[in-house]
């Protein structure tokens, strides 16, 4: 019995060759993986409020307010709220809302990640513009 | 002229090169693509979680604000005092007017610190601001 039966000269290989297709799937998956995190990156969208600007009544009546003083306290319109109760204050104001234009302004040893985490809640809840009070 | 071609009966005894041009290709377009993307300094940050996505694919200059406090203007670490020169430098060069700068800062950053670079962005001639964020993969209550 001979072990190994050897190509012939007649024979020709039909099957398709998969190594080249696996091969770039194979990099793209590995590309995929290292790529995720930096393509996850994302934004919000800020301005910059000067102090004295559109302080007409109707621009102040429509616009929300929302001062940061430390991280679990806020005001809401000049109104205590706690830092839970953020967006359950914020859904009917926004509804009342024309422009939905928010104000934040926030304490300097308030963390970046809560100030964001703020503006996030209320990006969610339908705020328009946001503009950041500056000093 | 006739083609020539390999008797019927010729094994094919070269390396077979195609499976690595293919993946060579497909190296060299990805690369292409992420390369805009990777225009941020190699500084530690830890970016804070947000579900708001907006300015996603947009060109961007950045500004880059590490957890050592340590700042870049996208890939270039500079000093604090030279960070309102280089933006300024990198807004006029051509193609920038207008374009969006991006502060990326460390979730653990005092917000003093993104105040006063937000204002050196202003100062400098940004036209539009964003803060990055890290997507979240949570749904909103």
């Amino acid at each position: 019995m001979r072990g190994k039966r050897f190509f012939r000269g007649t024979t020709g290989i039909y099957d398709p060759n998969l190594t080249p297709l696996i091969d770039v799937c194979l990099v793209l998956v590995v590309i995929l993986l290292v790529a995720t995190p930096m393509t996850l990156q994302s934004g919000i969208a800020v301005a910059r409020a000067a102090k004295g600007g559109k302080s007409g009544v109707e621009a102040r009546a429509s616009r929300i307010e929302i001062t940061i003083q430390d991280d679990q306290n806020l005001t809401v319109n000049r109104t205590p709220v706690a830092r839970s109760e953020l967006r359950s204050v914020l859904r009917p104001l926004f509804a009342a809302s024309q422009t939905r234009d928010v104000i934040v302004s926030c304490a300097d040893g308030v963390s970046h990640g809560t100030f964001v985490s703020v503006l996030d809640e209320a990006k969610v809840d339908g705020a328009g513009r946001i503009a950041v009070m500056g000093r | 002229m006739r083609r020539r071609l390999a008797p019927r009966n010729e094994l094919i005894t070269r390396i077979n090169v195609t499976p690595i041009i293919d993946v060579a290709l497909v190296l060299v377009i990805i690369l292409l693509v992420t390369a805009p993307m990777l225009s941020v300094a190699d500084l530690p940050v830890d970016l804070p979680t947000a579900h708001t996505r907006e300015a996603e694919d947009e060109r961007n200059v950045s500004i880059t604000l590490s957890s050592g406090g340590h700042v870049a203007v996208d890939d270039e670490v500079v000093t604090r005092s030279q960070l309102r020169s280089k933006l300024a430098e990198r807004l006029r060069q051509p193609g920038n007017e207008g374009v969006l700068v991006v502060v990326r800062a460390d979730a653990g950053a005092p917000y003093s610190a993104v105040r006063e670079l937000l204002a050196d962005a202003r100062a400098a001639g940004a036209k539009r601001l964003a803060i990055a964020t890290r997507q979240s993969t949570e749904v909103p209550r």
